[in-house]
């Protein structure tokens, strides 16, 4: 749930990256630090375990300005994709506002990718909440593999996969290479902010 | 495609999943060309390849092991403690007091025990929060194994003049019988109230406390039996127990996900039938409690 601060005329929401492990959810956080340094607000956060596999979360707080008046913050955040670790990852994602889905492209991983949408509905619906009506999209993630000769799911595919009943806006990307993650990123903003003006009414 | 190529292919995806941290699809695909260098009559030196790709395998099962020891509970940054701690503080807009115990437990929950405690003392100030810190502390002390400060806390507590007489007897209760599934015959101080004292209203807490739990267990070592846990941690329907490496085996078998529906809740006050779900299983892999099993049970109902 947002923070809306009537007083400051300011509105603190939360982005969470979910998807499988190894997926790339920290890469991508790690290249929107990198990338976009004028919009970050403080450090980015990593809590870590064996072989860089994230163990709470990962961190990042940004700042996009005055927008109709009102001052926004965004907290982004990764969940630790591994199976084990389902109950920090529902931790997570309470109080979510938008969610980057990191689905990831390798073919190898592709019932990875769905177990972890099934995994993402599940606890969203424990919240009360929706995977139909939450601003949602996905990122098809670690397409420059594809050079590499490396076995990938086509972006149809991928389509037919994840998105054939959500229909959300997808992206494919290279969280490596940069391609494809700001604009998903924005695209989410986007819906967040368009969702919390219709709760918050804060624009009228 | 050449024979040849076929395999440094295999093997070169074999050599990216494993850079990524995909150490099963990396398994796999060694296996894989493994296979094909054995089957091919045509390449010549394939004792020497065959070493090679076992080694990469060994290599990898090293790794894999690591990983699946699962998480440390790593003694956080206290810049990291305060992020968990405003993190999980899910309640800031509608009541500080709920916020602050929110984030106390949730760094409990993480393994920051020493953090936890300096959040549960200062909640110790606030009147409806007083019983339910008090009892987290005294639950921390024992996840640090230190029983004996937990009594002498109490005994501190049933002096001075903090808590009401029933209070101290909840406390009281909830301690005794923690000791009591430790197998420890400490006594406690009991407190009477006075005579003319009107019975105060008891706190509502939204789940009655459990101080162990006890599980069927299917498969396994211990199969057809009921074992014992005690509960080292409470957050409403969700118990964690931390359960001693050398018990490790009778619980090998259980899985996040995995279900029972008959299992035993005993409580100060009852013991009662209900059934739950694994929630998070891992091993400890640092601190006191190193080598020692993490699971958390949830209450589905009761
Ligand atoms: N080639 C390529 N590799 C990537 C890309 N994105 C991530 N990786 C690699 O994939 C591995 C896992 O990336 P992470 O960002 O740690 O994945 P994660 O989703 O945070 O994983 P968990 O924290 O375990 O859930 C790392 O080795 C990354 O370098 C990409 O776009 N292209
Ligand atoms: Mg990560």
């Amino acid at each position: 749930m947002a923070i809306f601060n009537l007083k400051k005329r300011e509105i603190e929401c939360k982005v969470v990256y979910y998807g499988p492990g190894r997926g790339g959810k920290t890469t991508n956080l790690e290249y929107i630090f990198k990338t976009f340094r004028k919009q970050i607000t403080g450090e980015m956060v990593s809590i870590n375990t064996e072989g860089d596999r994230t163990l709470f979360f990962d961190f990042l707080p940004m700042g996009l300005g005055k927008i109709k008046g009102c001052e926004i913050k965004v907290q982004l955040y990764t969940v630790p994709g591994q199976v084990q670790y389902s109950s920090t990852r529902k931790l997570v994602l309470r109080g979510v506002d938008g969610i980057v889905f990191v689905a990831d492209s390798l073919a190898v991983r592709r019932d990875k990718n769905m177990l972890s949408l099934k995994d993402l509905q599940a606890n969203l619906k424990e919240y009360g909440l929706n995977i139909f009506k939450i601003p949602l999209v996905l990122q098809y993630n670690k397409r420059d593999l594809e050079e590499q000769g490396i076995p990938i799911m086509s972006v149809e595919q991928l389509d037919h996969d994840l998105n054939r009943q959500l229909k959300v806006p997808s992206f494919p990307g290279s969280a490596l290479k940069g391609d494809g993650i700001g604009v998903a990123l924005k695209e989410c903003m986007k819906l967040t902010l368009k969702s919390l003006q219709k709760e918050l009414k804060w624009a009228q | 495609m050449g024979d040849k190529e076929n395999i440094k292919r295999i093997l070169q995806e074999a050599e990216l999943y494993q850079g990524q941290g995909l150490l099963n699809e990396a398994r796999l695909k060694y296996d894989e060309a493994s296979d094909l260098v054995r089957n091919n009559p045509k390449i010549k030196n394939k004792g020497k390849i065959l070493a090679g790709l076992s080694k990469k395998i060994n290599l990898l099962e090293v790794d894999s092991q690591k990983v699946e020891r699962g998480p440390s509970s790593p003694e956080l940054s206290s810049k990291a403690q305060d992020l968990i701690q405003k993190l999980f503080s899910f309640s800031k807009e509608e009541s500080a007091e709920e916020a602050a115990l929110e984030g106390a437990l949730a760094l409990a929950r993480f393994g920051q025990f020493e953090r936890a405690l300096e959040e549960f003392d200062k909640l110790m100030a606030n009147d409806a929060h007083r019983v339910v810190a008090a009892k987290n502390i005294l639950r921390c002390h024992i996840a640090l194994d230190s029983e004996e400060t937990a009594a002498d806390k109490y005994e501190v507590w049933a002096k001075g003049d903090m808590f009401s007489a029933d209070q101290l007897e909840t406390i009281r209760i909830f301690l005794e019988q923690v000791f009591e599934n430790k197998g420890l015959k400490r006594k406690l101080t009991v407190v009477q109230a006075p005579a003319e004292a009107v019975v105060e209203e008891k706190q509502d807490e939204e789940f009655i406390d459990i101080s162990a739990i006890g599980i069927p267990l299917e498969s396994g070592p211990g199969k057809g039996k009921v074992v014992e846990f005690d509960v080292n941690f409470q957050s409403g329907n969700l118990l964690s127990l931390i359960i001693s490496q050398k018990d490790g085996k009778l619980i090998e078998n259980l899985e996040v996900d995995s279900s029972f529906e008959d299992l035993q809740f005993y409580s100060p006050i009852a013991i009662f039938n209900g059934s739950g779900v694994v929630a998070a299983k891992s091993e400890i892999k640092a601190g006191p409690k190193q080598g020692d099993y993490c699971l958390d049970i949830k209450i589905t109902s009761t």
